[in-house]
């Protein structure tokens, strides 16, 4: 038997009728007949089974694109709908918005080959000056989105993406090509229930000078994965990528990075924190990889979390490969229980267990937020963060 | 007040305080002297409900409430306070943040309204001066960074923020200076009235030239070994717990 007659699941087979007859909805579907979808027999899925969350084939979609917070009102909105793109807001100067029908997408993993064949056009937004403006990207329930962003030197924008599906499958393809000196700040915001996935995929390269910037939020879904991929090309390049997850019930929430370094005198700063409660399951992978032009790269990576509770489950793997001889790497990797003496004292002063519970998770957890520079999303977060504990404490 | 009655406690299956009874009433400051191991410790872990100190015999209660039927939460919204010899370090909640919390919730356990921000910032402030807590300390994520002396003084202000009815002090004047022993000390005695009791547990006689007890008890093997006015703990620096040996 050959690969092309692979035997399909029941999502496979769905997803071969929903990819568009465009060049890249081919490609999907050549690809997704010779390798189904990326499993745990696959290294970089094992702990993210997606062809066993998609084996009763998509689910129907549910839920709103949610609302956008009083503090990005100014914002200019991009709207991925099953049906369609929109646009809504005003737009600043040096920012040119158009679809592209077909884009060729170069070597990208499986996550971006499906979200690439899933997206009917790709919405390509280039930007020639500085953007005060923030741009926000809301994925709808069971949409597939797809953004390539071009950032000529010296230019600067903040992107908010967000994924807040309660049910169906959503993709977030986004092709990112950073000029020297410039700078990207990007929020991420994932939360939906039991019965939503979200595939999101960032392939990110970085000129001289430039920086790369995103911090995000996850509560898991089904099964969510957001994975980026970062090459500081450009020398002196850097990036700083923090995440936060908050995770209960049977959710599942996938972090995975890998940052390649192949200039001298690049930077990465990565932080993620977590919590994971119940029967829910938090991956993180993360990979920096220092070939051997990028001498003194300066990199380091973090990942710390909370086992709340005995069922749940936290998966790590953290990787350094390096080939250039004079850089600093570091990385550390913790995973544990909250602390019974500090619990204690607060319980002492009066504070009742759960709330105790919640403010010290709260203060492990929202460290991440504290490099959000936007004083209105770093707030929102925050009490996205609060009102999670607060639920999953009573 | 505090009325202890043949308390036994057991930590990891092995028995530390073996029967002891322990009478403080209203208006009274007691001291508990003893040796190393004595159960000093453990005596304040077991009367403020910590896990792993189980009480295996006896009663303690506070105002007549039973303190071994409750939450450690609610031990202390009925007014039981303890200052810890090693106060514990809470990275990422901001001092204040954190004793509003607990003065709202203590309040709310006693079916008292919440404390409004200003009201809750000009007591914070007021508290803080009288103790030489500084705005750039209440500020920090509590005890974080703090030398043991820094730590020390936030415990007794933390005390005198939550105003409670009984106060343990745990070898409070561990990791202090003569300066700052003054401090905490006034602190400690400005806290003393004809309706609060507190109970000062230390290894030195030092403490108690500050804070002067109404009784000196001396706990050794787990039990109360001798008893009596300040006069025994000059003694006790004098002698040493030696003779109490045997009574262990």
């Amino acid at each position: 038997m050959s690969l092309a007659e692979l035997t399909l699941s029941p999502g496979e087979a769905a997803l071969l009728n929903v990819f568009p007859p465009t060049e890249a909805g081919d490609a999907a579907r050549v690809h997704l007949r010779a390798a189904g979808l990326p499993n745990r027999r696959v290294e970089a899925f094992k702990w993210t089974d997606l062809r066993a969350a998609l084996a009763e084939g998509i689910p129907q979609a549910d839920g709103s694109a949610g609302l956008i917070p009083e503090c990005l009102k100014d914002a200019l909105v991009l709207d991925f709908a099953p049906e369609g793109f929109g646009l809504e807001g005003d737009k600043d100067q040096g920012l040119i918005i158009e679809t592209e029908d077909s884009l060729e997408l170069e070597g990208a993993g499986p996550l971006a080959m499906i979200a690439a064949g899933f997206a009917p056009r790709a919405v390509v937004l280039r930007v020639t000056q500085r953007q005060s403006r923030p741009i926000v990207l809301r994925r709808h329930p069971g949409a597939p989105m797809r953004i390539r962003l071009e950032l000529e030197a010296g230019t600067q924008l903040t992107l908010i993406d967000t994924a807040l599906a309660t049910a169906g499958l959503s993709t977030g393809l986004m092709e990112i090509e950073i000029g020297a000196g410039a700078e990207l700040v990007r929020y991420s915001l994932q939360n939906g229930d039991a019965r939503a996935i979200d595939l999101a995929n960032a392939e990110v390269s970085v000129a001289s000078e430039g920086r790369y910037q995103a911090i995000s939020l996850m509560f898991g879904g089904k099964l969510a994965r957001a994975e980026t991929h970062v090459t500081l090309a450009g020398e002196g390049a850097s990036c700083l990528i923090q995440g936060a997850y908050l995770l209960s019930g049977t959710t599942h929430a996938d972090m995975t990075t890998k940052v390649m370094h192949t200039s001298p005198n690049g930077q990465t700063r990565e932080l993620f924190k977590g919590a994971v409660q119940d029967r829910a399951r938090s991956v993180f992978q993360g990979k920096i990889l220092v070939e051997r032009a990028a001498q003194k790269t300066d990199a380091r990576q973090n990942h710390h979390a909370l086992m709340l509770s005995e069922g749940a489950e936290i998966d790590a793997k953290p990787e350094l490969e390096i080939y250039a001889d004079d850089v600093q790497c570091a990385h550390g990797n913790t995973i544990g229980a909250l602390d019974d003496q500090a619990l204690f004292y607060m319980r002492q002063r009066g504070i009742p267990e759960a709330q105790a519970k919640s403010l010290l998770v709260e203060a492990f957890v929202t460290e991440v937020f504290d490099a959000i520079e936007l004083e209105g999303v770093r707030n929102w977060f925050s009490s996205m963060a609060r009102a999670w504990l607060e639920v999953s404490s009573s | 007040m505090l009325n202890i009655n043949n308390l036994h406690v057991e930590v990891g299956g092995t028995s530390i305080i073996k029967g002891l009874t322990l009478c403080v009433p209203a208006g009274e400051v007691h001291a508990i002297m003893g040796p190393n191991g004595a159960g000093k410790s453990t005596l304040s872990y077991a009367l403020t409900g910590r896990e792993g100190y189980e009480v295996v015999g006896g009663t303690a209660t506070l105002n007549g409430d039973d303190l071994l039927e409750l939450a450690p939460e609610e031990r202390a919204a009925k007014g039981l306070f303890l200052s810890f010899q090693y106060p514990l370090e809470i990275p990422g909640v901001p001092t204040l943040t954190f004793l509003r919390t607990a003065l709202n919730a203590q309040r709310k356990a006693r079916g008292e309204g919440e404390i409004s921000v200003p009201d809750f910032m000009k007591l914070s402030r007021d508290v803080a001066k009288k103790l030489g807590v500084t705005p750039d300390m209440m500020k920090r994520p509590l005890n974080v960074g703090f030398s043991g002396g820094e730590k020390k003084r936030m415990e007794i202000y933390q005390m005198a923020l939550l105003d409670p009815r009984f106060m343990i002090l745990d070898e409070t004047d561990s990791g202090l200076d003569i300066d700052a022993l003054k401090v905490v000390s006034e602190g400690v005695n400005a806290l003393r009235g004809p309706d609060k009791g507190m109970l000062v547990i230390t290894h030195y006689q030092r403490l108690l030239d500050h804070i002067k007890p109404d009784r000196v008890h001396v706990l050794a093997g787990g039990r109360i070994v001798d008893s009596g006015g300040p006069e025994l703990a000059l003694a006790l620096e004098a002698d040493g717990y030696d003779r109490y040996k045997e009574a262990a």
